[in-house]
């Protein structure tokens, strides 16, 4: 290993890199416009069904308007009675959000004791019509418990005879696991995603491109031996991966911090960051990060020319998503064993861990050394094709 | 300075390189002739280490190409034709720059070596400008700077005048013979027969990876008593049934 060499390669990449608007946007357009964007669209799409579904909700009432209980559901806010003749045809169509039947008489019979019989339709495949099937059953439960106040004040009983118990239920999860189990199951995937797709083009441009420009002839003529140019290329090749991540790993936290949906309860916390955990993540990390450069330098390397590259890269980007949608929903208790011995699934199932604060030692250990032995057959294969007489081939 | 002892190149069941021999003298300029496929560029590869023969052996300045390829490569310069490759996203002298430092020179010495190339190439102009807009011939001039940059005793030029305009290729042929004056050995490959007579000492054509002659273009107008350059290659490369 000569250093000063390694360092002249790696510090020309990178130059040559930064300057290649192709590079960028394969480091960036994941962390930085499909993140941010995926939430802003699952957000505002989110919040905007809700607020249309709270603004607006036609009902149609089968029966007489003008009694108390269709009086104190016209009350909720946002809804509004349609005339029509065809009224389950306009659920149907999404024109009515619920259907509501009931007798003449209600009050009446009420008074005199008896039971009224209710018919409420909804569609429940329409979110906006279970929305409002809510609505209105809610306000039948209210009007439905003022009249048994009143049944059992008139036998000289209070409501809580009918309420022997009385539940409360609480969470025993502070605020840093919730962020944490929020940030578990997405950041995980993202930074997976982010390291497997950030090097490619990197990649790509280092042995295909330079092949295919005919600039590796004449480098590999100079006195730098190829595991030193492999090295170099290598570090550049991580460099711009765990750019991506590190990219990802803020935009996420931004989005979350600033979440324009839903989470406003949830107080954003990195509570369960500590040197070592953030040691651990860096690690695995860098793990992930060599293990998908050795592998995309390989494919490089063995592609006749940039398009086949480019080609071959596709299923590695696969590689890393499926086991990251895979362990996605899985809570870090329940991933088996096993998991931690294989590539892609340890450093997800190590990610997990660190976010959701729950760090076991023998876990690390294990996915570290099984993720060892990957790195170095990956770059071993990598070196092996790096060889003059194959880089010349076209 | 440079031997060729036996060298046979296969790829595979083909065979690109023959049973090749033939010496370079230190100071001399030699060209290497023969139709496409010959294996000219195959034989220049193997010099400049970046192919391995299949067998026979290599010897530059007395260390084998197979054995002691990192002493070998310090003392080459190469510079291949056709396409020219260089860095686009780096300008002229980083291209330079960065195989002057891979070949282990100084800052300081490099510098001013860059310098002095290029008032030698004329192109001192777009020096700092970035590659990927320069046309063919300035492509040219930086990709031949290049290989100077380390004052190599060994030049081996692989068609080096393809895509070069009329004053451009004087401006290399001036060169060379200012190279040749330095004491340098050159080999160079060339389609060109007019331009090997100008510029070289000696003379090797090849044909289907085989020597088939070597020495002066006065010994080959000897032996074949005739005059005009193209029919001699024709009668040299196409006289395969006379022996
Ligand atoms: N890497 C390789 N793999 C397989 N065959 C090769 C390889 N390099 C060269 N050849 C074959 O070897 C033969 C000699 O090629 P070479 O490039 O040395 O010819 P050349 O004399 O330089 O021709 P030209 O004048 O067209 O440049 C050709 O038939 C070529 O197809
Ligand atoms: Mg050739």
């Amino acid at each position: 290993m000569n250093r000063r060499q390694i360092w002249l390669v790696f510090r020309k990449e990178f130059i040559d890199l930064l300057r290649d608007r192709k590079t960028w946007i394969g480091a960036f357009v994941i962390p930085l416009v499909v993140i941010p964007l995926l939430f802003l669209l699952i957000g505002s799409s989110m919040s905007s069904v809700e607020e249309e579904a709270r603004s607006d909700i036609p009902l149609v009432v089968l029966g007489k308007a003008d009694q108390p209980l269709v009086e104190q559901l016209l009350a909720q806010p946002g809804t509004r009675l349609v005339q029509t003749d065809e009224p389950l045809a306009l659920l149907e169509q999404a024109e009515v959000r619920a259907v509501l039947e009931l007798p003449d008489d209600v009050e009446q019979k009420l008074s005199r004791g008896e039971t009224i019989k209710l018919t409420l339709w909804y569609d429940p495949s329409n979110q906006k019509s279970a929305y409002a099937r809510d609505v209105v059953g809610q306000a039948i439960d209210r009007y439905e418990q003022q009249v048994v106040a009143e049944r059992l004040n008139a036998v000289g009983l209070s409501t809580r005879a009918i309420q022997p118990i009385e539940t409360s239920v609480k969470s025993v999860a502070s605020d840093e696991r919730l962020t944490g189990s929020m940030l578990a199951s997405i950041i995980p995937l993202m930074l997976v995603i982010s390291l497997a797709s950030g090097g490619i083009p990197a990649a790509t441009d280092l042995v295909a491109g330079e092949k295919e420009r005919g600039t590796l002839e004449a480098l590999i003529a100079t006195p730098v031996a190829p595991k030193n140019m492999l090295t170099a290329k290598l570090f550049a090749v991580m460099l711009m991966s765990g750019i991506s991540a590190l990219a990802s790993l803020i935009s996420l936290s931004s989005v979350l911090a600033f979440a324009p949906f839903g989470m406003d309860q949830v107080e954003y916390s990195l509570g369960f960051l500590n040197p070592v955990t953030i040691a651990l993540l860096l690690v695995m990390l860098l793990l992930l990060a060599a293990l998908f450069a050795g592998v995309e330098l390989t494919i490089s390397t063995m592609a006749k020319s940039f398009k086949e590259a480019q080609t071959y890269m596709t299923p590695v980007v696969f590689g890393a998503m499926v086991p990251a949608y895979m362990m996605l929903p899985l809570n870090p208790a329940d991933v088996p064993l096993a998991y931690y011995l294989l590539p892609v699934f340890n450093g997800m199932a190590i990610f997990k861990e660190v976010f959701y604060g729950t760090v076991d030692a023998l876990h690390a250990l294990l996915a570290i050394a099984s993720s060892l032995v990957y790195v170095v057959a990956a770059i071993a294969v990598a070196a092996r094709f790096f060889q003059r007489e194959n880089l010349l081939v076209k | 300075m440079i031997e060729v002892n036996q060298v046979t190149k296969r790829f595979g069941s083909f065979v690109a390189v023959d049973n090749l021999t033939f010496a370079i003298q230190p100071g001399e300029v030699l060209g290497l002739l023969g139709e496409n496929g010959a294996g000219k560029t195959t034989t220049m590869r193997m010099m400049a280490t970046v192919l391995q023969p299949t067998s026979g052996d290599i010897t530059v300045d007395g260390f084998s190409v197979s054995r002691q390829s990192m002493q070998v490569r310090r003392r080459i310069g190469l510079l291949f034709g056709g396409d020219v490759g260089l860095y686009g996203r780096l300008t002229a002298r980083e291209n330079i720059s960065y195989f002057g430092m891979l070949y282990g020179m100084e800052e300081r010495a490099l510098s001013e070596r860059i310098i002095q190339l290029s008032r030698t190439l004329q192109m001192e102009e777009y020096l700092d400008r970035r590659v990927s807009g320069f046309s063919r011939g300035m492509k040219q001039k930086v990709a031949i700077a290049r290989s100077l940059v380390h004052d190599p005793a060994v030049i081996l030029l692989d068609e080096p005048t393809t895509g070069l305009d009329v004053s451009a290729a004087s401006v290399f042929r001036r060169l060379i013979a200012d190279l040749r004056q330095a004491g340098k050995t050159i080999l160079f490959s060339s389609h060109n027969m007019g331009e090997v007579e100008k510029l070289c000492d000696r003379v090797v054509i090849m044909h289907r990876g085989r020597l088939r002659f070597v020495g002066s273009i006065a010994e080959l107008k000897q032996r074949y008593r005739l005059d005009d350059l193209d029919d001699l290659f024709m009668r040299v490369v196409g006289g395969e049934h006379d022996e």
